[in-house]
């Protein structure tokens, strides 16, 4: 049956580890969403990544919601047995965002933080390399992909 | 006489930014003597802000700039947004239009093959014959591309709801003329380089990578399948219509320089022949539905997957109700491979001389690392 996998999985998660999700849904076949709380948020990864099986890291994003004051954190990972894509999700104060690196969980997560952070100035407590990805290293214009950023004319 | 100073010593050569064989992006490399101590991949230098300017575009902008990201595999990167844009739409496009769809990335897949195959021959530092075949051979699908979108790159041919236009006629005739030209110009590249001593010597037991290592730093397409994993979007999550098409996924289990080019060798023969598919059980109907021309999908999210020629390309669009989206995160296959060859001078001793061919054989596109 289509999204067997993911209903199970998710029932299965909520099930154990209730304290560490705040939502688990499908949000159509292949894709689930999780939401985990801020201070647990590496534990429940090493829980998805040593008894879920989500040993493949995809991807790592955020999106800026300055109305709510709020920048969610996106993982993007897959299991290699079961292949649907889980999103990971954190949601982060705007005017506080600071996040334990998932770096320690899955290493690959390392460039992605790297880019979340210079795009959105987000702080990944214990990141390896806390430099820069894809921005001059002279950037002085702010976050580019916060709402509130304008690309008008900025000097480098 | 002084002796020879014995400590080790690190210096850091900077291959790039001008254009390094292909693209712009430079490498760092610490050697100690000729042996790599640490490999740094220093990328940003095509950054556009690609996911920026796709929140102030319409729907049907965003196309422009989101096939900009690899001129040699335009259709597979255009296809990726108009799926995710369909989904937040709720648009199914006609059958006959998923079968051109298939049929133009499998196009793009062997052109993107092909190129790689000229620059990891190139990188050997023996056979610049092969990128000029390569080259050659690749005219042959431009030509096809033509004809049937009247561009050569940046189609801009799949659109929300189908494609732009049917095939014209006698197309596909033309399309088995090209695929049995290249099916008799393929054993050239066998020979050329599988079974070549001197590529072999250059390729085989080069940047291997074992199978948990390729899942756990998370590698992706030719990469992944070369150490032996056999995911591939195509198959576990069927867009177009794959799922109505014929094909095998590629692996090959030695996890080297050679295995990479032996999946896309393969993956090759097996795109000509879903291209041949296409172009003898090809569907009639039409090939677009309508869809307005500032569409505005409701508030919510919609994400895609397809397999591009350098591994899996996700789009993530974020929808508030108006006629921009309000987000796009584009996971990007080179990033993810990037990631695996900076980790390559840990995984086992390599040598400088086997940088170019370690780092071409992952295939990078750096337009489509920095978006």
């Amino acid at each position: 049956m289509q999204g067997a996998d993911e209903n199970s999985f998710v029932e299965a998660l909520l099930k154990s580890y209730p304290e560490l999700v705040e939502e688990a849904r499908v949000l159509r076949p292949k894709r689930v969403s999780i939401l985990a709380r801020r201070e647990k948020a590496v534990r429940l990864a090493e829980i998805l990544r040593d008894e879920y099986g989500f040993i493949h890291p995809i991807s790592a994003g955020a999106v800026d919601y300055p109305k709510d004051m709020r920048i969610q954190v996106i993982y993007y990972l897959t299991n290699p047995s079961q292949r649907f894509i889980l999103t990971l999700r954190v949601n982060l104060p705007r005017n506080d965002p600071k996040l334990p690196s998932m770096t320690r969980v899955w290493s690959a997560m390392e460039f992605h933080e790297r880019e979340v952070m210079e795009m959105f100035g987000v702080e990944f407590e214990g990141h390896p390399n806390p430099s820069r990805l894809l921005l001059p290293p002279n950037w002085r214009g702010g976050y580019p992909l916060r709402k509130d950023f304008k690309g008008e004319g900025v000097e480098v | 006489m002084t002796e020879a100073q014995v400590e080790p010593e690190i210096m850091r050569i900077s291959w790039g930014p001008q254009h390094p064989m292909s693209g712009q992006t430079r490498i760092l490399i610490d050697v100690d003597g000729e042996v790599v101590h640490r490999l740094i991949a220093d990328l940003g230098f095509t950054h556009r802000g690609i996911e920026k300017i796709l929140e102030n575009r319409t729907f049907l902008q965003g196309i422009i700039p989101i096939e900009r990201m690899s001129m040699v595999d335009t259709a597979n990167m255009g296809l990726g947004y108009v799926l995710a844009v369909e989904e937040a739409l709720g648009i199914e496009p006609p059958e006959r239009a998923n079968w051109i769809r298939s049929m133009i990335c499998e196009i793009c897949r062997i052109n993107s093959h092909l190129y790689a195959f000229g620059l990891q021959a190139e990188s050997t530092g023996y056979f610049p014959a092969v990128f000029l075949w390569t080259t050659v051979d690749r005219e042959v699908l431009l030509d096809l591309m033509e004809r049937l979108t009247g561009a050569r790159w940046s189609y801009n041919f799949i659109i929300p709801g189908g494609v732009m236009n049917d095939l014209p006629e006698g197309f596909q005739d033309k399309v088995k003329e090209a695929v049995n030209y290249l099916r008799g110009r393929f054993e050239q590249y066998w020979e050329a380089m599988v079974e070549n001593a001197t590529f072999e010597m250059r390729c085989k037991g080069v940047g291997v990578l074992k199978r948990e290592e390729a899942i756990r730093l998370g590698a992706t397409g030719p990469v992944l399948r070369g150490s032996g994993v056999d995911m591939d979007v195509r198959k576990d999550e069927p867009y177009a219509a794959y799922g109505d098409l014929e094909f095998k996924v590629v692996t090959e289990a030695e996890g080297d320089a050679m295995a990479r080019l032996k999946v896309r060798y393969h993956e090759i023969e097996e795109s000509l022949n879903i291209i041949e598919q296409v172009a003898g059980d090809i569907p009639g109907g039409p090939v677009r539905v309508k869809v307005p021309l500032f569409p505005r999908p409701k508030p919510g999210e919609a994400m895609s997957r397809v397999e591009t020629a350098r591994g899996e390309l996700g789009v993530h669009i974020f929808t508030d109700g108006g006629m921009n989206p309000y987000r796009v995160k584009i996971n990007s296959p080179t990033l993810r491979n990037m990631y695996v060859f900076e980790r390559m001078a840990e995984l086992g001793r390599i040598l400088v001389a086997d940088v170019p061919v370690i780092l071409y054989s992952i295939d990078p596109w750096y337009l489509d690392a920095d978006r």
